[in-house]
């Protein structure tokens, strides 16, 4: 199927109301996603033995030496600044993931599917790089700030091997699969592969939105 | 004013909703991460349309494609949205009844629905070269500013 006739289709009522159905389930799907999420980060924390952290043990005086900076405690005594930051912290990432989910759900083939693949990438793309960069820059801070009890909350181990494991899935589709986004261009289904990066991006990050709440209830 | 609707809150308060949420402690952050994955969507959506508009974006496609593209996402995850933030709201109401942060972010989010489906709508779906430019720059600002207000005054209530 061409692009041309994609986007004829996309107008005819039969084919937008399958569109409406989709976006349903997959709203539904991701609610229960998130739900099914949230379960089970809090019990991989309630399972996992915290504190002792025995891999990670170096680390812990690192944490103990950020917690101690004047900076650290200027962010976490402040009444405005640590709000302020976190206020910015959750805008990056409306700015980053709000971008990002309509090239994944473009991957999956439930949105944009009347534009070709490297189109909604390269209109996404350099907003949600400016996201990600605000969400470092603000995640950096807030941990800066907490570093100590960040060390001893398991959401927050949790949370950064969601976001590794995040990077090498967007790694490895970029490395590997997205090297054959010219073929996709000609319209039709995506590639499994191209289809399972799109998924697997959206769930990492829901998981990670989720379990940085859910850490805030840890502190 | 808001005297007037203490018997709102206290209904919200009292509904068997509020006191299954207040009864297990991991109920609430559950439904707030539907929540906050859920604004997500809607405040990409928005912005994605609103970026077009700004002309921040690349010229291929037009404000009024997106919206139309996007507007489906924007409603359903915004009713998605209300429906956890009704339930958030019946299990702490009482406590939001005093606080300024929450009444802050309701005039905000009224606003911006107002808003949203009627100017922004009408800008946004203006057809090229009717409207010049700098009135959909205009509605764009608007747009982020009122969402804005609604997020950080969502996040402050938790704070303040």
């Amino acid at each position: 199927m061409s692009v041309r006739t994609l986007t004829v289709s996309a107008q005819i009522p039969e084919v937008r109301h399958g569109l409406a159905k989709r976006r349903i389930v997959l709203l539904t799907f991701g609610t229960i996603a998130s739900l099914l999420i949230a379960a089970g980060v809090w019990i991989l924390a309630a399972v996992l033995p915290s504190k002792t952290g025995s891999p990670i043990a170096p680390l812990r005086a690192i944490c103990d030496w950020i917690y101690q900076t004047r900076t650290s405690v200027a962010i976490r005594e402040s009444s405005y600044a640590f709000p302020l930051i976190e206020g910015i912290h959750l805008l990056g990432i409306g700015i980053s993931v709000g971008m990002l989910c309509w090239f994944d759900l473009r991957l999956v083939g439930v949105a944009m599917t009347d534009q070709s693949v490297s189109k909604v990438w390269k209109r996404v793309m350099p907003t949600a790089f400016v996201g990600f960069i605000v969400m470092f820059i603000t995640g950096g801070l807030l941990f800066w700030a907490e570093a100590a009890t960040a060390y001893n909350s398991m959401d927050f181990w949790i949370k950064m091997g969601l976001l590794l494991l995040a990077g090498i899935n967007a790694g490895y589709f970029e490395l590997s699969t997205h090297r054959h986004a010219h073929e996709w261009d000609n319209g039709g289904i995506l590639p499994l592969k191209a289809r399972l990066a799109g998924a697997f991006s959206l769930l990492l990050w829901i998981a990670i939105i989720v379990t940085g709440r859910t850490m805030a209830y840890s502190f | 004013m808001m005297h007037a609707l203490l018997p709102i809150f206290q209904w919200f308060s009292n509904s068997w909703m509020g006191l299954f949420i207040q009864r297990f402690n991991w109920v609430f952050p559950a439904i707030e991460a539907v929540h906050i994955v859920a604004l997500t969507v809607l405040f990409g959506a928005i912005l994605f349309v609103d970026l077009q508009l700004l002309g921040l974006m690349r010229r291929d496609t037009t404000a009024a494609k997106l919206a139309q593209e996007l507007d489906p996402w924007v409603f359903s995850s915004l009713i998605l949205i209300c429906i956890t933030g009704i339930m958030l709201f019946s299990s702490e109401a009482l406590k939001l009844y005093g606080s300024t942060p929450f009444q802050i972010k309701m005039a905000f989010l009224f606003a911006a629905i107002i808003y949203h489906f009627t100017i922004h709508r009408w800008v946004a779906n203006a057809k090229a070269g009717s409207l010049a430019p700098i009135w959909g720059r205009l509605a764009a600002v608007v747009s982020i500013s009122l969402w804005l207000g609604v997020g950080l005054g969502g996040r402050a209530i938790g704070f303040f």
